[in-house]
Order: structure tokens, then C-alpha cells, then sequence
């Protein structure tokens, strides 16, 4: 095989396909990602994030497709020859070893001289504040401590890509905002092409620089964080991204124009849109004198927000709005809520965001 | 008040009951140490006042080649215990690792090893040994044994129960098959090597038939068959000499297991044997 052109992309996936028995797991996927970007996987439980991943590291096989990393077509290769590192979910250490021969595990299997060794693992250990715990056993460490272990043994390899599959996962709150801003500090000082799994869209969003939305072995969305944001590219993508995600609407139409149901004097749409899927993002939502009548189901308080559940007209439509403040409003309470101008519309049956049509 | 009587008197059995196992089981090590360490006219004479004497061992240490029987047995058990540990390693690694359909199948055969009383081969094993010119080798008396399906099991079990994501770091760090194998699997194992070195090495030691039937000079008799030969013809029944010599075989075993006796225990309790 001639070499490749040099290409920017530290990977790209063609029409990759994999099953397992009957069941296709990744059907044709498509995924380009440029050098040094942070890539993250982002999908529902079971749609294939760690498959995609394995494949990716060669240890899955593809059953179709071609798997390009750094210009290079690594379909033959072993993983241990694709030029990449991985954190495991269960972060893999090896319990009969202590902290530093975990992290030189890697580079006493490939053999680097014992002098060159050292200065890795000291340069590792130094970045993740490990130097204490060079000679305590996995068993003896926290779980962030364990996490920090495992990112370190995937940065001594010095492997231009870097894979991470849910390493955050099991850890509290409060460290894993820390872990994030650690993993992400330190993929841009090493200059990593980073692929992070993980199915928690907060994570997703504040750390990537392209996220890849799955769903059911399908790549739903391929975008910035700022774009699958601002324009979802179907109606399961809204209904992903954001805290809460957008409510979506369904349209009926009215004399004049589209609208919810059981609100005829409410028009949100031209007539074009009726039968299309409204979407609102709950906080573009205000409370306003002239705003739809609505119907809270439930208040939830949230701090500096609340977020209510309020049933829309009489086809039973969900909406959720969030609101800066404290609002007890117990269930059944009446309010008038302000929707945004019409920004998203998704067709019900695929899905499928649609182009706003044109006032008439 | 009843029930606590009752748990009472039945924790009051069960110490009686253990005791006296116990001290079955220790009666016969307790009257060998006695007659040992006495002279010949108090092996049947409990007296407290008996004097001490250490001449029995040297009269049983120079009455056979003792010193021969030793070297045999500890090469022996040095043997088998080694190409069992060599040969159930890779047999297991390949039974709890290789995804092929074939591999239940063969399992359960070699399981069918576990049913077969080794006692009933003696024959076999005997025609076999001389077919291939090994009887009277050591050799000869651990090759029957090598490959334990024991410990194939064992070491099966202990493998399978090895995290896959270990196995896949491992290989994204550059490992292949065999420092797969060296650095991880054994490495993890390593309490149920103790535990099933610790048996085999027991058995080994204490086998008395089939060493009995496959050997027939000094240079290859085990302790086990050179005591019995000295207890038979060659010393007539002197019952303080005999055990001086048993204690004297004993020994090495017995002192070893005192001192592991923790890590034994505890090792056992970890590779889920009882
Ligand atoms: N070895 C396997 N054999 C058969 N099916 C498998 C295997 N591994 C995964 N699957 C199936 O493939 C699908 C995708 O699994 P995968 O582990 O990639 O999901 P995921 O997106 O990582 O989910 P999660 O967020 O729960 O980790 C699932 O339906 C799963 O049941
Ligand atoms: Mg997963």
C-alpha cells in the first residue's frame, strides 16, 4: 500500500459497520476528527459509544468500513500499533502492581531503556500529582486518585490519540467537574486528538470541541457544542441536549396558521407548519401577562432557577419552561407563559429538523 | 433461656467432638515422637521419668540411605510440582480464553481425569513407563502426574474470573500472548499457585504405591517407599527406630507447614478450594 497523503485528520472512520451475531450494532458510520480536537462521544445507554471506541482501538473488528488514523488504514494492525492510548471505564489498573510500575506497564512491555523510563514516569506523575503515590497499590488509593493513575499510564505512552470511555463515571460530583477541567487542561497542553465517551451531555458540552451524537449504532449529529445547540439536527438531538432538554410541541392547524391544540387564538406557525414538531428551548421562556395559558404539573427547584412542567391547550403538549427565581406553584396552578419566535421544527414522523417556512 | 442452653450445650458438642478428632488424629504422631526420642525398651513403657535420647535418629539416618531417599523425593516433588505449575498454566489459560466451540467439549474431558481413581492406572501407567524405558527413573515416577486436571481446573477458574478490560490494557500496551500470560495471569494467580503447589507438593511427598511399583534401586526410591523397605526387612520391628526415621521423613513437611500455615489457610480460602 503506497503511503497516504498527509491529511489533517488524526482519525477518520468510512461506512464503518459492526455486529455482533445478528445484530448490527454500528451501522455505516462516518466520522472525520482534526489533530489535537477533543471529540466526544455523546448518546444514550446502548446506542454503541463503546463499541465505536473499541473498534476504533482494534479491539473490536470492524465487519465493514475502514478505520484511518493519522493517513494511515489500520485494519491489519494490532492495537498495540495504532499509535494510541485508552482509559478504561473501570480505569484497568493492574491490582498486583503498585502506582509507578502501573503507569511503566506499557513501557517495559515495548521495552524503552530504563533511563528514558524513569524521566517519563517522572514527567507523568509530576503532571497528575501522583509523586506521593508512586508505591501505594491500586487498592490503596481513591477513586479519583485511581482515575488520575489511569490517565497518567495513557500519557506516558506519548500516542498522538488518546480514547477515554466514561473514565468520569465513577466519581462524585464534585470531582468529576474537577476531572474535567484536569483532562481537558491537559489534552491541550499535549496537544492529544482526544475520543471521550460518555453519556452525560453536561460533560459533553462543556468539554468538547466536536460532539458526535449517537443513537442506535447511527451518528445522529456531528457538530460543535455551539451548533448542536443552536440547531439540532432532529427532534431526538433536541430532545438530548440541554438541562432540561427542548420541549417539543406538536403542531395542529388553526384558521390562519398552526398552533397547539385546544389554542386557536394562539398562532406560533404559518399554516405550512401544522403537523410539524414545535421545538422550545425551556430557557427562552417567560412568564408574561399576554403568554399562552398553561397548567403546571410540577415545579422543580433547582437553585437559581425553577423549572416547571406545564401541560399545554387540550392535546396534552409538554411544556417545560425554567424560570430565574423561586416559584412554589403547586400542581394545577394557572399560569401565562411567552413562547420565543419560532427557531426549530422537526417533522413528526423522521424526525428530521425542518427549514422554517416563510411567513405568508 | 431454653435456646440459649440448647446453642450452649451444642457449642459444647461440637468443641467435645473436635478435641476428639483431634487427638485421634494427633495419637499416632504423638506415640512416634515418644518412642523416637526414647530408648527401644520405652516404646511400650509410658514412664514419665524416661530419659531423653537423639540416638534413635542416628541409627535409622544410619541404617538406610536415608540422605539418597531425601535427595529423590525433593527431586521428585521439585519435578512434578514444577511441570504441573508449566503445563496446567498453559492448558487453563487456553480453557478460559479461547473462544472456540470446541472448548466446553474438551474441558469437560479432562474434568473426566478428576473421576478416575489414579490408583486404578497403576497398571497402565506401569506398561506405558517401560514402553518408554523410564521404571526406575525418577522421571518415570512424575511423568504419570504431569498433567493435572486439577489444577488445569484451578487455574481455570482463577483465570476466568481475571477482568477482559485487564486483557485489553495489557494488549493496547504492547503486550502479546505470552506477557499476557507472564505479566498478568500468573502474576494474579499467584495465591492459587501457592495452594495447589502446597497439595501437590503434600501428595507428592507422601505417594507410597506407585513409587512403590516403578521403583526398585536406591537411586531412584522416594522416602515414602525407602522407609517402608527399611521397616520391613531391614530392621526387624524396632518400633523407636521406625519412628525416628517416619518423624525424620515427616519433617521437612511438617515444619514447612507450620510456618505456612497462615498463608496457606488463607490462600485456600481465596482459590475457593475447601
Ligand atoms: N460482545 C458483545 N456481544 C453482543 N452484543 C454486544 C457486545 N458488546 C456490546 N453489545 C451490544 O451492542 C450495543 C452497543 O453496546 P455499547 O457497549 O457500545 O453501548 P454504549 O453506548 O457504550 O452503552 P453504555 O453507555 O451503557 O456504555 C448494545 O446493545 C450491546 O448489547
Ligand atoms: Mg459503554
Amino acid at each position: 500500500m503506497t503511503a497516504a497523503p498527509a491529511s489533517a485528520d488524526a482519525i477518520r472512520l468510512d461506512s464503518l459497520r459492526k455486529q455482533f451475531g445478528s445484530t448490527t450494532v454500528l451501522h455505516d458510520i462516518h466520522l472525520r476528527a482534526a489533530r489535537g480536537r477533543f471529540v466526544v462521544l455523546l448518546g444514550p445507554s446502548g446506542c454503541g459509544k463503546s463499541t465505536l471506541l473499541r473498534v476504533i482501538a482494534g479491539l473490536e473488528r470492524a465487519d465493514g468500513g475502514r478505520v484511518v488514523l493519522d493517513g494511515r488504514d489500520v485494519a491489519e494492525l494490532p492495537p498495540a500499533a495504532r499509535g494510541l492510548s485508552m482509559v478504561f471505564q473501570s480505569y484497568a489498573l493492574f491490582p498486583h502492581l503498585d502506582v509507578a510500575e502501573n503507569i511503566v506497564f506499557g513501557l517495559r512491555a515495548r521495552r524503552v531503556a530504563a533511563a528514558e523510563r524513569e524521566a517519563r514516569l517522572a514527567r507523568a506523575a509530576s503532571l497528575l500529582g501522583l509523586e506521593k503515590l508512586l508505591k501505594r497499590r491500586p487498592s490503596q488509593l481513591s477513586g479519583g486518585q485511581q482515575q488520575r493513575v489511569a490517565l497518567a499510564r495513557a500519557i506516558v505512552a506519548e500516542a498522538p490519540i488518546c480514547l477515554m470511555d466514561e473514565p468520569l463515571s465513577n466519581l462524585d460530583a464534585k470531582l468529576r467537574g474537577e476531572m474535567r477541567r484536569e483532562i481537558r487542561a491537559l489534552q491541550q497542553r499535549l496537544g492529544l486528538t482526544m475520543v471521550y465517551v460518555t453519556h452525560d451531555q453536561a460533560e459533553a458540552m462543556s468539554m468538547a470541541d466536536q460532539v458526535v451524537l449517537m443513537r442506535d449504532g447511527h451518528i445522529e449529529q456531528d457538530a460543535t457544542p455551539a451548533e448542536i445547540y443552536a440547531r439540532p439536527a432532529s427532534a431526538f438531538v433536541a430532545s438530548f441536549i440541554g438541562t432540561p432538554p427542548m420541549s417539543l410541541l406538536p403542531l395542529v392547524a388553526h384558521a390562519g396558521g398552526a398552533g397547539i391544540a385546544g389554542l386557536p387564538d394562539h398562532l406560533l406557525a404559518p399554516a405550512s407548519a401544522a403537523g410539524a414538531l414545535l421545538g422550545i428551548r425551556p430557557e427562552e421562556v417567560v412568564p408574561a401577562e399576554d403568554g399562552l395559558p398553561a397548567c403546571v404539573t410540577a415545579a422543580e427547584f433547582l437553585g437559581a432557577e425553577t423549572v416547571l412542567a406545564c401541560a399545554l391547550g387540550s392535546g396534552g403538549a409538554l411544556l417545560q419552561a425554567r424560570i430565574p427565581g423561586h416559584h412554589a406553584l403547586p400542581p394545577g396552578s394557572p399560569v401565562r407563559l411567552r413562547l420565543p419566535p419560532l427557531a426549530h421544527l422537526f417533522d413528526a414522523n423522521s424526525g428530521k429538523r425542518l427549514p422554517l417556512p416563510p411567513f405568508a | 433461656m431454653r435456646t440459649s442452653f440448647a446453642s450452649r450445650l451444642g457449642l459444647t458438642l461440637e468443641t467435645a467432638a473436635a478435641w476428639l478428632l483431634a487427638l485421634l488424629w494427633a495419637a499416632p504422631v504423638l506415640y512416634a515422637v515418644w518412642a523416637a526420642f526414647h530408648p527401644t525398651g520405652y516404646a511400650t513403657r509410658f514412664e514419665l521419668t524416661a530419659p531423653l535420647t537423639l540416638q534413635n535418629f542416628v541409627s535409622a539416618w544410619d541404617a538406610a540411605p536415608f540422605g539418597r531417599y531425601f535427595l529423590n523425593t525433593v527431586l521428585l516433588v521439585c519435578f512434578v510440582t514444577g511441570g504441573q505449575f508449566v503445563l496446567c498454566t498453559l492448558a487453563a489459560f487456553v480453557f478460559a480464553r479461547s473462544r472456540s466451540r470446541w472448548m466446553s467439549a474438551l474441558f469437560a474431558i479432562v474434568l473426566v481425569q478428576l473421576m478416575v481413581m489414579p490408583d486404578m492406572l497403576i497398571v497402565e501407567n506401569y506398561r506405558t513407563m517401560r514402553a518408554l524405558g523410564l521404571v526406575d527413573t525418577v522421571f518415570g515416577i512424575g511423568l504419570p502426574y504431569l498433567a493435572s486436571a486439577f489444577g488445569i481446573f484451578l487455574l481455570r477458574q482463577t483465570f476466568l474470573q481475571i477482568p477482559a478490560e485487564l486483557e485489553e490494557a495489557a494488549r493496547l500496551e504492547g503486550c502479546g500472548p505470552w506477557a499476557i500470560l507472564w505479566r498478568l495471569y500468573v502474576p494474579l494467580a499467584k495465591p492459587t499457585y501457592l495452594a495447589y503447589g502446597l497439595t501437590s507438593v503434600a501428595y507428592h511427598w507422601n505417594n507410597f504405591l506407585w513409587p512403590l511399583v516403578v521403583t526398585n534401586s536406591v537411586n531412584t526410591r522416594p522416602l515414602t517407599v525407602g522407609l517402608a523397605v527399611f521397616a520391613s526387612t531391614d530392621q526387624g520391628i524396632d518400633w523407636a527406630i521406625i519412628s525416628a526415621a517416619t518423624l525424620l521423613t515427616a519433617a521437612p513437611l511438617l515444619l514447612g507447614f507450620l510456618l505456612f500455615q497462615r498463608q496457606f489457610v488463607q490462600s485456600f480460602m481465596r482459590a475457593g478450594i475447601k
